[in-house]
């Protein structure tokens, strides 16, 4: 009977394990091991150059790592706020915010990335690792509002009627009421967003960050070894995102407790 | 008869032609390091390597064609066969002469140190602790990673590395020096000077590089670099590109 569907379109990111898809609990499982195995075996047979491959790559795990949260939690600021404002009656608000959502949708996000690092540089000095981050916040905080905004309206308006005759005001009824039983709508594509920004940080090594992809690059760019530098660089990635990608699934599998029959 | 003739002939001269049909030799090049190899306002790839090349090609009888590559990948372009040699000033080092071969050096560079115009470091030694910045793969990046203390950052191109430096997020970048000069002397002559030379026991010379075992492309080359610094055609191009 609800027009709304309660799935949410969004742009690539990985496929969220679900518990009752026999077919991808096997892919992860197989993809986790031979990841697994793949980044132990090879670095012991051959350590010259794997083991030193990894041993050239930790920084730039954690430079990733800070990227990525930095960025997910600015998005998610900017997200909900965006998506706030697109259901707002308010015309100005609602029109500033659906113009973000349109300019940044329009761009793609490497060019984003260099226009907020070169382009503003010259006028505002920011390190590079807080260009990297407010670049990737304000692209991924559009696909976030979105997210909120289909997330929030998917809430049956019969609660919102429910806590206003009860009492709330409108920014009550929104932290009280709505929010939280539409966070659980939310939580799966939020997630998706969370891994396909990871991914997405390895375009920050073009801003010379020093992230997993540009260690990659400059190990492999001494030892011509290109081939065995990328393979590790791709299993280290990978295996961040088969972690990632569960653990989401099983915090959406806990959330998802009351919709359980 | 007559008809005859004239188609024999047009065979014999179609042979002759072919005969006299030049090696074409491919070169990759990173045209973002000028004056050596850049691209110049109406979109062609010119520079010192390209007029040397091409004075060169004309002594012992190739071609030059160049195919504007990223610095990035150049190496493994080159091991891949995507191209016969690579003429983008890589100088001679003995972890690259492992991986290609070379050919005779065809000029001589030192690496440069380039800071804005208000600092007092002379050497990568006063450089301590602040961030020094090159294009990735280059010998001068390597320079930096070897100096103690020093937090290297590495850029895709050296006009980036440039722009930072210009802005104020890098203290200072290393590169050989007539692109050195090039940047502190024109581009950014208000914001930038070029420190030093760092000093170095070694000489650096720029070849050009072949894939391992490529005698033929190599054999060439050295005939044309040879004829070319005989007729001191290097000088002149020295003057004209580079001033000196």
């Amino acid at each position: 009977m609800a027009e709304e569907k309660k799935i949410i379109e969004v742009g690539d990111g990985s496929v969220i394990p679900d518990p009752d898809d026999p077919g991808l609990i096997s892919a992860w499982w197989i993809a986790l091991i031979g990841t697994v195995s793949l980044l132990i075996i090879l670095p012991l047979v051959k350590p010259d150059p794997y083991a030193k491959i990894l041993s050239f790559v930790p920084d730039g795990i954690l430079v990733t790592f800070k990227v990525t949260i930095a960025s997910i939690s600015l998005a998610l600021v900017i997200g909900l706020l965006t998506g706030l404002g697109r259901l707002s009656k308010n015309r100005f608000i609602n029109l500033m915010a659906s113009l973000y959502v349109e300019v940044v949708r329009g761009i793609p996000l490497l060019v984003q990335l260099f226009y907020i690092y070169f382009a503003l540089g010259r006028i505002v000095r920011v390190p590079d690792i807080v260009a990297a981050v407010i670049a990737m916040a304000f692209c991924y905080g559009a696909y976030m509002g979105e997210v909120f905004r289909a997330g929030i309206k998917s809430i049956d308006f019969g609660q919102t009627e429910a806590a206003l005759s009860l009492g709330f005001n409108g920014r009550q009824t929104m932290a009280y009421v709505v929010l939280p039983q539409a966070w659980r709508t939310i939580l799966p594509p939020v997630g998706n967003e969370f891994i396909a920004l990871l991914k997405d940080t390895s375009l920050v090594s073009i801003l010379a960050v020093s992230d997993i992809l540009r260690r990659g690059r400059e190990y492999a760019s001494e030892s011509f070894n290109y081939f065995e530098t990328y393979t590790m660089i791709a299993l280290i990635y990978l295996l961040i995102t088969l972690i990632l990608s569960r653990l989401i699934s099983s915090m959406e599998h806990r959330l998802s407790h009351y919709e359980r029959r | 008869m007559l008809r005859k003739c004239a188609l024999t002939l047009a065979v014999l001269a179609t042979l002759c032609g072919s005969a006299w049909a030049e090696t074409i030799i491919v070169f990759a090049t990173d045209a973002t390091w000028p004056p050596m190899e850049f691209v110049n306002s109406d979109k062609q790839i010119v520079g010192f390597s390209v007029d040397f090349l091409k004075a060169a090609g004309k002594e012992a009888g190739f071609k030059p064609v160049f195919k504007n590559t990223a610095w990035d990948g150049i190496f493994a372009g080159l091991a891949a066969g995507k191209y016969d040699a690579i003429s983008s000033s890589v100088s001679i080092t003995e972890e690259r002469k492992k991986a290609m071969d070379f050919s005779e050096p065809y000029f001589t560079v030192r690496q440069a140190l380039i800071v804005p115009k208000d600092s007092t470091a002379k050497s990568l030694a006063d450089l301590k602790g602040k961030k020094v910045g090159g294009q990735i793969g280059t010998t001068g990046y390597f320079a930096i990673k070897e100096a103690d203390g020093v937090i290297p950052k590495s850029y895709d191109e050296i006009g980036l590395a440039m722009e930072d430096l210009n802005v104020g997020r890098i203290d200072a970048v290393v590169c050989d020096d007539p692109v050195a000069a090039n940047y502190a002397l024109d581009k950014y002559k208000d914001k930038l000077k070029i420190a030093a030379v760092l000093k170095t026991d070694k000489v650096e010379n720029y070849g050009f590089a072949v894939k391992k075992g490529n005698k033929k492309v190599l054999d060439l080359l050295n005939k044309g670099i040879e004829a070319v610094k005989a007729k001191g055609i290097d000088k002149e191009l020295k003057k004209k590109w580079i001033g000196q």
